[in-house]
Formats: structure tokens, C-alpha cells, sequence
């Protein structure tokens, strides 16, 4: 089981203080929590996108790109990126780079987003969220699996002949969450691929998040990806810790009073009692996402959310090292007591590759000379057309898809 | 739920502010008429009834947060899944209160469609009486609900003796309140409850929602 944390890269003024950071302090410090993750043992980093203020992560691949560069196990992924207003294309180009530059230390987290202007700066329609995150996923899926694609919808210019550049590597595409508080629908997309899905889990009651689950897992039983209790979980969650539990909730109280979300909303009592935040003892926290099993099922990946509604860092480094030498320990021990045999592990690069290729050597793209276009042959490059949906041996001739087809 | 069930399910919700409140005195005798005109058809009836300022913390929660506390939960349950809806307002400034707006905004746009619905309105002087036409029907026929024609408004001179002679309090609850149970009693809307789980629901609500995603 992995875990982690996200952010959601907002630039939120300290009640205690008064002092707003900069969005250069604010950036400088999401490097170092996110270093400092690596450093006290978790297993994965996500980062938002935000296209206006309060907020700094307009641009996660750049951001990650750096992290990958500064840490060496860290697991990079997204919380989440836009796959309604972002051009598919641009998305499959930036993390299949981004896969490579990390070594493969890279998923991605899609997500509909929650800001309503960013479909029309965007140029897109806020009332086509759910059609532009089918059909956009359905390009980024094809243009990570084959090399030339051929390809028309309602919301982009159509591409003919296009080779989204680098190909992903190892010929293995990222893995892919996808995240929601409330949409059946994206539980649906999630098991119809056999993705990966995560629920927001954070702002809304436990008995909501079980229903998104249990559906997602019925679901992905349906589509004949595996058992329902092999099916890709990951949850979020919020905690705030000090070692006994009257000082975290003294201390956690004015940063949620004031809180962008939920703050001047209900009192900490009522939403720690309604939702999955836990304030408290390291040993509360454990218990509590201890609990989560029990409705949600085995899963695979837990990320919380330390670091928002203007808490400094020094306090965000403080939780990432009670997480890691107190928490996280004990979870990794008791989520892996009584864990049935078939439930798989979150999937990463390796375990792609490993069940992409068996033991054969994984495809290792190389370009044809320019000939200035993707139509006149049957690929633009010299090894052949194998795909992760298609595992070794490595296939020549024509391409898979539509060319197969021609 | 399947046909065999004869209970029609009655939801009241009132928004007066006071206690005891004349709004929730019309509500009572709006349902009591609608709930005794059934029975006499023979159609079993349960009426519940929500004072929302029991709920109005939880109200205002929903607007800040998306979801709902688990009473205001129940209360957005039952009157999803009712055969009816009498709706009861105060009318302050020439509306329908803050407090009826706010609970009808955190009902889901598409839980009201076909639901028989009795409006009701109080008010110190008959002259708000048109508020029930102007402002509160038009929020129904938004939500595809279906207010039926009569709607009941009590001045504070109809529970006295300055009220209307010709047509008194009592005959117009009477007369909303029958051309309410015969929508109630013919309705197979309880049939028709969608589960927000199903996937062949319409999902136009879902997108652009209050939390973050």
C-alpha cells in the first residue's frame, strides 16, 4: 500500500498570524514538503492545478519535473489534472516526458475540476464537463498506445496522421486515477478502462465515499477487469496531529475556523464527527484510517492533505515527520495484516513493464528519419508497433488502430 | 417500492421563524385537510413535517460545505421521495423567507420533478397575497414540480374576524388542499425515484458542483 499527500497549492493567509506568504515562499515551500516526504519514508507526492489566485499550480508537470530531479523514490502524480479544459494531447506529451525524466516515477490523477471560469478562459463549455472528460480521455488513452493516430471529435481540431512525442516510456503508458467527489459517472470511466480511482474523501461524509467506491468496484468486476476486490482504490484524507489530542485541536482550531472551504461553517466537532479529518493523537490518526478499510475495502493508495488553509511550513514538516515515524509504520503493518492474497499492489512503472512485457525486454522507441510526415509508411519508427495493449513479443508492420484497420 | 403500496407519503415543510408561527399553523391545516380528503377515498396517507429553522444551521453548512448533515439529509430524502410537497413561507420584503430559498437550493434540481406541490404563504397584510404567484411558483415550475393552481395565503387578519368573509381561510385551504389530493392520489412519482448511483441518470447537475474535485 502507498501513502502520501497532496496539495492543492493554495495561498491561504495564517489566522494565527496574519501574514499571507508569497506565491514565491509558498512555491519554495511546496518543494521542501515534498522533498521532505521522500525523507521521512512516504511514497507519493500530488499536486493540484489551479489556473487562478489564491492558488500557484498552474503548471504540475514543471513543478514535478523539478521534484523528480531532487528525489529518487518519490512516487509524482496529480490531484488533479484538468482533463476537461487541458488538450489531451498536450497532457499525453508533458507526462510521457515527465515519465521519462523521472525515471518512470510518474502517474496521473484526472479530474473535471471545481473552478467553473476555467472551461470558458479555456475556451471550453462548463455544461460539457462530463462529454469533454469522456471524450478527451478517450484521445489521451489512444495517443499513449499508438503510434500514429488517426482521430476526430466534437471538442478538438482533428489530428491526422499525429505521433504524440516522447512515447510513454518503456512503451508503458502512466497509470491513471481518476478522481471525484460525487459523479457516478467517473466511477464508471475509472472501471470501464480498469483505471485506477480516488475519492476526494475529504469535504464530504464517509457514507458517501462508500457508495462511489462500492460502485466503482462493482463496476470494474463488470467490465471484466478482475474481482471487485482487485479492482485500483486510493482515498484521500485530512488529518492534523500533535502528540495528545487536546493540543491538535487547540492548535488545528483557528486554521479550520477560517479554512477556505469549511471555514465560518460548521464547528471542528461536528465535521470531524460528519467526515474522514481526524484531529488528534498520532494514535487517533491511525485508528481512524485504520477505519476506512472497513468501508471502502483493501485498497491500494492513501493520500491526506497536510499542508493548506495557511498552515506554515515548519508546521507541515512537523506532520510529515509524525506521519512518518508514528503513523504511517503501524499502517503499513496493519493494512497489511489479514490483506487477502488477490488484492494487488498500486500499480507503478515496474509492475507495468514486469506485466507489460513478462520477462522480455520492454520497447525502446526509436524514430525513423524524418520524412516529414506520420502517413506515408506504416510507422515513424523503426521498432515496431508494440503497445502496452498489446504485450511482447514486439509485432512489426502495419499499426494498430485505425492503420491495422485500413 | 413496487404498486402494492397504497401509503401516499405527504411532506410538509414550513419556514416560519417564530414559535408558535402562524406559518406553521397554515401548514398543519393545509396537510390536515389534504391527509382527511385522501383517507376519505380511501388512500392511506403519512404526513411528515420539517420546521425549517430546526434544520437552518445545517442549511447554511450545506451551502458552505455540499453536503448534507445527516437531519438535513433526512429531511432532503423525504422530500424527495414524497408523493407530495406542501411548501409554506413566510413573506418577508415581498418574498418568500431567506431561509424557504436556501433549503430549496441544496435540493437537488432534478428531486422535485413531477411532484405534486401546495403552496402556502403568511404575512401581516393581505396585500403579499400575489408573492405566492410571483415568487414562490415560479421557483416549482423551475424545478419541474408541479404547484397546483389554488395557493393558501393567511393574513394575520384571516385568523380573526377582519379576514375574508365571502371567501374565509378555511374554504380556500379546503379548496388548495383537495386540488392537491387529487394529484397526490393519482401520482406514481414514488415509482419513479432515481438513485443518484443509477448511471442512466441525466448528469447535467453533477458538473460544476460546490467541492473541489
Amino acid at each position: 500500500m502507498q501513502f502520501g499527500i497532496f496539495t492543492v497549492s493554495d495561498i491561504t493567509q495564517d489566522p494565527t498570524t496574519g501574514r499571507t506568504p508569497t506565491e514565491a515562499e509558498r512555491i519554495q515551500a511546496t518543494l521542501t514538503i515534498a522533498k521532505h516526504a521522500e525523507e521521512v519514508g512516504l511514497d507519493v507526492f500530488a499536486l493540484g492545478e489551479h489556473h487562478n489566485p489564491p492558488f500557484w499550480s498552474s503548471s504540475p508537470t514543471t513543478t514535478l519535473a523539478y521534484i523528480a530531479g531532487q528525489t529518487s523514490t518519490l512516487q509524482l502524480t496529480t490531484s488533479t489534472t484538468l482533463i476537461t479544459t487541458n488538450d489531451p494531447v498536450k497532457i499525453a506529451e508533458d507526462f510521457a516526458m515527465l515519465q521519462h525524466v523521472s525515471g518512470g516515477r510518474v502517474d496521473i490523477m484526472l479530474g473535471r475540476g471545481n473552478t467553473g471560469p476555467v472551461y470558458p478562459w479555456f475556451g471550453k463549455d462548463i455544461r460539457q464537463g462530463l462529454p469533454l472528460a469522456q471524450e478527451n480521455y478517450e484521445l489521451l488513452h489512444r495517443l499513449w498506445r499508438e503510434d500514429v493516430v488517426d482521430w476526430q471529435g466534437r471538442f478538438r481540431t482533428p489530428l491526422q496522421g499525429f505521433t504524440s512525442t516522447p512515447r510513454p516510456l518503456d512503451g508503458v503508458p502512466p497509470f491513471v486515477w481518476h478522481g471525484s467527489i460525487r459523479t457516478p459517472e467517473v466511477a464508471e470511466q475509472a472501471a470501464s478502462y480498469g483505471d485506477g480511482f480516488f475519492a476526494n474523501h475529504i469535504f464530504w461524509p464517509a457514507s458517501h465515499t462508500q457508495r462511489m467506491i462500492a460502485l466503482y468496484r462493482q463496476r470494474f468486476e463488470h467490465h471484466g477487469h478482475g474481482t471487485a476486490a482487485q479492482a485500483i482504490v486510493g482515498l484521500g484524507g485530512q488529518v492534523f496531529m500533535r502528540k495528545n489530542s487536546q493540543d491538535a485541536v487547540r492548535d488545528f482550531r483557528p486554521y479550520f475556523d477560517n479554512a477556505p472551504v469549511y471555514g465560518h461553517g460548521p464547528s471542528l466537532e461536528d465535521f470531524t464527527q460528519q467526515t474522514p479529518l481526524t484531529v488528534g493523537s498520532p494514535q487517533e490518526v491511525i485508528d481512524k484510517t485504520l477505519g476506512f478499510r472497513d468501508y471502502v475495502g483493501d485498497y491500494q493508495r492513501q493520500l491526506w492533505l497536510l499542508d493548506h488553509a495557511g498552515l506554515p511550513m515548519k508546521t507541515v514538516l512537523e506532520q510529515l515527520d509524525l506521519l512518518g515515524e508514528e503513523v504511517v509504520p503501524v499502517l503499513r503493518r496493519e493494512f497489511a495484516a489479514n490483506r487477502p492474497a488477490e488484492v494487488p499492489d498500486a500499480p507503478t512503472h515496474a509492475s507495468l513493464v514486469a506485466a507489460t512485457y513478462g520477462g522480455e525486454a520492454p520497447r525502446q522507441a526509436t524514430p525513423n528519419a524524418n520524412r516529414g510526415d506520420n502517413l506515408a509508411g506504416p510507422s515513424p519508427y523503426q521498432d515496431a508497433q508494440a503497445t502496452a495493449a498489446a504485450p511482447a513479443p514486439v509485432k512489426t508492420g502495419s499499426a494498430f488502430g485505425p492503420a491495422a484497420t485500413r | 417500492m413496487t404498486d402494492t403500496t397504497a401509503v401516499k407519503r405527504i411532506v410538509v415543510i414550513s419556514s416560519g421563524l417564530s414559535t408558535p408561527s402562524s406559518t406553521r399553523q397554515l401548514a398543519d391545516r393545509l396537510s390536515a385537510d389534504a391527509a382527511s380528503i385522501l383517507r376519505e377515498r380511501g388512500v392511506e396517507v403519512e404526513v411528515q413535517t420539517f420546521e425549517l429553522r430546526d434544520l437552518a444551521h445545517d442549511i447554511t453548512n450545506n451551502l458552505l460545505l455540499g453536503f448534507a448533515p445527516p437531519k438535513l439529509e433526512a429531511a432532503l430524502e423525504a422530500v424527495a421521495s414524497a408523493d407530495g410537497l406542501i411548501a409554506v413561507s413566510p413573506i418577508f420584503t415581498t418574498s418568500y423567507a431567506g431561509l424557504f430559498k436556501s433549503f430549496i437550493d441544496v435540493i437537488d434540481t432534478q428531486a422535485l420533478t413531477d411532484l405534486p406541490v401546495l403552496l402556502g404563504a403568511t404575512g401581516g397584510t393581505p396585500r403579499h397575497s400575489l408573492a405566492i404567484d410571483y415568487a414562490m411558483r415560479p421557483l416549482f415550475t423551475y424545478l419541474h414540480a408541479i404547484p397546483v393552481t389554488t395557493g393558501v395565503y393567511a393574513a394575520t387578519s384571516d385568523w380573526g374576524d377582519g379576514g375574508d368573509g365571502v371567501r374565509s381561510l378555511p374554504d380556500r385551504i379546503f379548496r388548495g388542499a383537495k386540488e392537491f389530493a387529487d394529484l397526490v392520489e393519482r401520482t406514481d412519482r414514488a415509482n419513479l425515484v432515481n438513485d443518484p448511483f443509477a448511471l442512466d441518470r441525466p448528469t447535467g447537475h453533477l458538473i460544476g458542483g460546490l467541492a473541489g474535485e
